[in-house]
């Protein structure tokens, strides 16, 4: 039984490995599903309301995606690669993360000031937590009892508790902090902040920031793979690499034009980076810091969030 | 004209403050490529010098700094009025490109915030040209729900009309063999 499973396994190895991408496409109204094992765009989902934020669950089922224009967040079906449903969400909803146990979906609003609580399958707000001004990026922690909001216009990240949904505490960052990243491990939160060009690193157990990663200009999101941090530098069109034990940069490579959103593969060999400008998803190897693929997107591809179903 | 149009459209803006440092959550883009019949080496003679862009019908005059370098500065001064201040942040004659951003232009000028852009000559076959021009931006009301005068459309269109106006004139300019 436990042979034949194995053999199942192994047969269908190359499908199950195969790792999609949800990128959402501003200007474009839609999200591009792009295939990372051939670097394809194998569809466009419209979604409309200018889609700018992402998160896909860890279980893969759903991608959810914010509009802050349409002031909607929109669940996409990964099955079938289809919108189930739209959940109207506040003023200007951009930053999104899942629980790790698949809900509630945490949803930031810009122009409200607040973290929404949504009920995915309920398809309605359940909670409420006023954060800092613009908040931004989110993300939670593994054990899924902290939410972390990047407040970009308060300087600072706030700690929320997700069993009562209340501030617990918050730690200044660089100057107007936008995504935030959360390691595997769940020690650590890396900010990019947008206008200081600094990633700010900051010990979760202490809650505190304990380092600086100088960037290149208006750094918007970093992702983690292979020890090593990677920011995505909009005004640079650069990738800031940086080691994660000594917090020394690596290289800055050069990639496109407006890199935005970026995320790591499973096996953390890769990042993938949505490029604003280009309509590009791209591939950096983690270890030779090369761009060994390209796929086309829509046009004004953001991918802000988790955007890789593993 | 162009820039009247401009100064009309923006005059309201005058009454909503930009925020300079919030950055709305819809940057827009826009693109124009304009094909010209001489040479990139003819076109970049004429659009490669940060420090000159009296090719462009609006400008008046071009005063600047340090040239070509990486954070070379210029003040464009508009033809009936306006400034628009520029920093370079990349230069690659061999490539023909070079972008750069707004540091300062008043929304009665320009409606947006943030700009930045790129202008490219690239080779079209034959002794032709590609001459694309990118800009990126955010609309001239950086608050939710702009009123319709510093809303997006309202930046775009401000956008391309000064894109076609200069690459209008760039290519009867290069192909008029004055």
């Amino acid at each position: 039984m436990r042979a034949g499973l194995l053999l199942l396994l192994a047969i269908a190895g190359p499908a199950l490995a195969g790792e999609t991408a949800y990128v959402t496409n501003q200007p474009a109204n839609s999200v591009s599903v792009v295939d990372l094992a051939t670097m394809k765009e194998t569809s466009a989902i419209a979604v409309g309301g200018s889609p700018a934020g992402v998160a896909v669950s860890n279980d893969g089922r759903f991608a959810y995606v914010t509009s802050p224009e349409g002031k909607f967040l929109t669940v996409i079906d990964t099955a079938i690669n289809a919108v189930l449903k739209k959940i109207p969400v506040g003023n200007g909803p951009l930053g999104v993360a899942v629980h790790p146990s698949g809900a509630p979906v945490y949803v930031a609003d810009w122009y409200e000031h607040r973290v929404f609580a949504v009920d995915p399958v309920a398809a309605r707000i359940v909670a409420s937590v006023a954060v800092g001004k613009s908040p931004s990026g989110l993300a939670v922690t593994p054990d899924g009892k902290m939410l972390l909001s990047a407040d970009r216009d308060s300087n600072q990240v706030s700690f929320v508790d997700t069993a009562t949904m209340k501030v617990i505490g918050a730690i200044a960052t660089g100057t107007r902090p936008f995504g935030v990243t959360i390691d595997a491990a769940g020690l650590r939160a890396y900010t990019a902040d947008v206008k200081s060009n600094t990633v700010t690193v900051i010990d979760l157990g202490a809650r505190k920031a304990i380092g600086t990663v100088v960037t290149g200009e208006r750094p918007y999101a970093v992702a983690l793979a292979n020890g090593r941090g990677f920011a995505t530098d909009q005004y640079g069109g650069t990738i800031t690499v940086f080691d994660l034990k000594t917090l020394s940069v690596i290289r800055r490579v050069e990639t496109g034009s407006y890199p935005e959103g970026i995320s790591a593969s499973a096996d953390e060999k890769f990042v993938y980076i949505a490029h604003w400008d280009d309509n590009t998803l791209d591939r950096m190897d983690t270890r030779t810091l090369e761009v060994t693929a390209e796929a086309a997107t829509g046009d004004g591809p953001r991918a802000f969030g988790n955007f890789i179903r593993k | 004209m162009l820039t009247r149009r401009l100064l009309t459209v923006g005059l309201a803006a005058a009454l909503f403050p930009a925020i300079a440092l919030a950055h709305g959550p819809t940057r827009q883009k826009v693109t124009l490529s304009k094909e010209i019949n001489v040479s990139p080496d003819k076109v970049w003679a004429v659009i490669g010098n940060f420090q000159d862009m009296s090719w462009h019908p609006a400008v008046e005059k071009t005063t600047g700094e340090k040239g070509n370098e990486v954070d070379a500065t210029r003040q464009l001064t508009l033809k009936g009025g306006g400034t628009i201040d520029e920093i370079l942040y990349k230069y690659d004659a061999a490539a023909m490109t070079y972008s750069y951003r707004i540091t300062a232009v008043d929304v009665k000028v320009l409606p947006v915030n943030e700009y930045s852009s790129h202008l490219t000559v690239k080779p079209n076959g034959d002794g032709k040209s590609i001459v694309e021009w990118r800009g990126a931006f955010y609309r001239g009301y950086m608050l939710n729900d702009p009123p319709p005068e510093l809303n997006d459309e309202t930046a775009v269109k401000a956008v391309t009309g000064v894109y076609q106006a200069g690459l209008d004139a760039l290519k009867t300019r290069l192909e008029g063999g004055s």
